[in-house]
């Protein structure tokens, strides 16, 4: 029988209330927890400690936390990362996954939460390959998705997607085999705490569905599960 | 203007006097003037002197309007402005001692303990979760104030439609008489859907959450020349006179709204919507004899 080895996970707040309040509760779920207090400790213990894992925090002094990552893809490292954002705006968060974040969750989060984003983006983590969260074009058996020109296309036909369509087609294809609750779409696609939202995902991903001719009851691409969300079910690859 | 400045306003005062000195002095020689003119051109010249003088008096007041509504308009966005950043840094500052409180809250949770302790706990997970969501709701508020809104053209009566069949899902929605009326033609104005279905979600729950099983509420979308008009009626308790200025502002809560559940956050929002929408709300209401929410949208 195989020893399973804890995953290493290096976490960097410069917020001493944060790490010494987290860190336990990720031991706790299974973790071995290493904490960094600013940008500049943290990119010295990446070398040394090769972490499976990286917890940052953005608004750091000396280095933040998007300068780290960026220093770190520069140096050809893929190690996952996931940002602790402060600020609450969807641009922000888009300019952080462009620079190379796996995911993100924002403060104040649940911590059961980021648990869950840890194991998803460890599951998800393909070593030495660029994370599908900055890849520009992705496919899905005839589903091919350009994020830069903001387009998608089923075969040779264009979608035609709206806005908030083709973003939410865009998470779900970035988070492929992820169970993703409505609120989690609605804080990643809307960017706003959205009271009413769940009916607001619904309709989105029925509009969806009609563009890529899914059925619902017989999903290729899109499986809801009641109660708890949607699951992009189809593998997704990185195309050039 | 500096306070020296109106002393040029004395200036012709008091050359006068001094004019005055000297032919009281006995300087001049003939101290009387006799001027002798016809009529004609003396009433033209006055009319044409009394003219001026107004024309001046009238620019000197518009100016001075324009200058103070300037003053009131500046004054107003600074507020504003001053508002969100109030509001950004609170969202800020309470970001980190929410997450550390929520961590430390997740770890006594699972150490588990006496079963009073484990039910401390749970509220206390809800409550912080609540003040969470409580500063990031008001953080969004204003950022909706700014934000660009992705408005393209819709049918108006789909949205209310999808929205309103929403609504009738709740429980209370049961219990209370709701009736939908719609224009036979569509709607069509430029929205952003997802923010419109707000709009109307947030004014059908107000009204479900304030009357009492057996009331109406009636959703009616009109059409009013360039206007779309939706309103939202109810034959509940209505509003209180004192209330009714307030109930458009963030985290007031009316005396009818004690014991009701709700953020305080769900007016100001359609408030906001709405008017980013180029459109206005507007409030009716006589206690006992319910309340008439009315959102006015340009369809153009």
């Amino acid at each position: 029988m195989a020893i399973e080895t804890k995953p290493k996970v290096l976490l960097v707040d410069d917020d001493s209330a944060i790490t010494e309040s987290l860190a336990p509760f990720l031991e706790r779920a299974g973790f071995t927890v290493s904490v960094a207090v600013d940008g500049q400790d943290a990119l010295q213990r990446i070398g040394s400690l090769a972490p499976d894992l990286i917890v940052l925090d953005v608004i750091m002094p000396r280095l933040d936390g998007r300068e780290v990552l960026r220093l770190l893809r520069q140096a050809e490292n893929q190690t996952p990362v996931i940002l602790l954002t402060q600020v609450g705006e969807a641009s922000e968060r888009a300019m952080a996954l462009e620079e190379g974040a796996d995911d993100y969750v924002n403060k104040p989060f649940d911590p059961q939460e980021l648990v869950a984003r840890m194991r998803a983006v460890l599951r998800r983590a393909r070593p030495g390959e660029p994370p599908l969260a900055t890849a520009q074009r992705l496919a899905s058996g005839d589903l091919l998705l350009d994020r830069r020109v903001r387009r998608a296309w089923l075969g040779s036909e264009d979608l035609a997607l709206t806005p908030k369509a083709f973003a939410l087609l865009e998470y779900l294809m970035t988070h492929p085999e992820e169970l993703i609750s409505r609120d989690r779409l609605l804080d990643a696609v809307w960017g706003w705490d959205y009271p009413a939202g769940i009916r607001a995902v619904d309709t989105r991903v029925a509009e969806l569905r009609k563009a890529l001719g899914d059925d619902p009851s017989q999903p290729r691409y899109i499986e809801t599960l009641p109660g708890q969300g949607y699951r992009f079910i189809s593998t997704v690859e990185v195309v050039p | 203007m500096k306070r020296w400045q109106w002393l040029i306003a004395l200036s012709p005062a008091v050359l006068g006097l001094i004019l005055a000195a000297f032919v009281i002095g006995g300087r001049v020689a003939n101290p009387a003037f006799y001027l002798r003119i016809e009529a004609d051109p003396l009433v033209a010249l006055t009319g044409l002197v009394l003219s001026t003088g107004l024309a001046i008096v009238l620019a000197v007041l518009g100016r001075v309007q324009r200058i103070r509504h300037k003053t009131l308009k500046e004054s107003m966005i600074q507020a504003t402005e001053a508002r969100h950043r109030f509001l950004r840094r609170l969202d800020h500052e309470l970001k980190n001692p929410l997450t550390a409180v929520r961590a430390d809250l997740a770890n006594l949770a699972v150490t588990g303990g006496p079963e009073e302790h484990v039910k401390a706990l749970t509220r206390l997970q809800a409550q912080v979760s609540h003040l969470s969501r409580l500063v990031a709701s008001l953080r969004k508020l204003a950022d909706l104030e700014t934000r660009a809104l992705e408005r393209l053209p819709a049918s108006v009566g789909e949205v209310v439609e999808t929205t309103f069949r929403v609504a009738q899902e709740q429980p209370a929605a049961q219990e209370r008489r709701l009736t939908l009326s719609l224009p036979h033609r569509p709607l069509i104005a430029p929205v952003d859907r997802d923010l419109l279905s707000l709009v109307i979600y947030n004014l059908l729950d107000n009204a479900l959450k304030f009357t009492r099983p057996g009331d109406a509420v009636e959703l009616r979308v009109l059409e009013n020349g360039h206007v779309i008009v939706i309103e939202v009626a109810d034959s509940g308790p209505g509003i209180a006179e004192a209330d009714m200025p307030y109930v458009w502002e963030e985290l007031y809560r009316g005396h009818g709204a004690r014991g009701v559940p709700g953020s305080g956050i769900g007016l100001p929002l359609v408030r906001t919507i709405v008017e980013r929408h180029g459109g206005h709300v507007r409030l009716r209401s006589q206690p006992g004899q319910g309340s008439l929410f009315t959102i006015q949208l340009p369809k153009d």
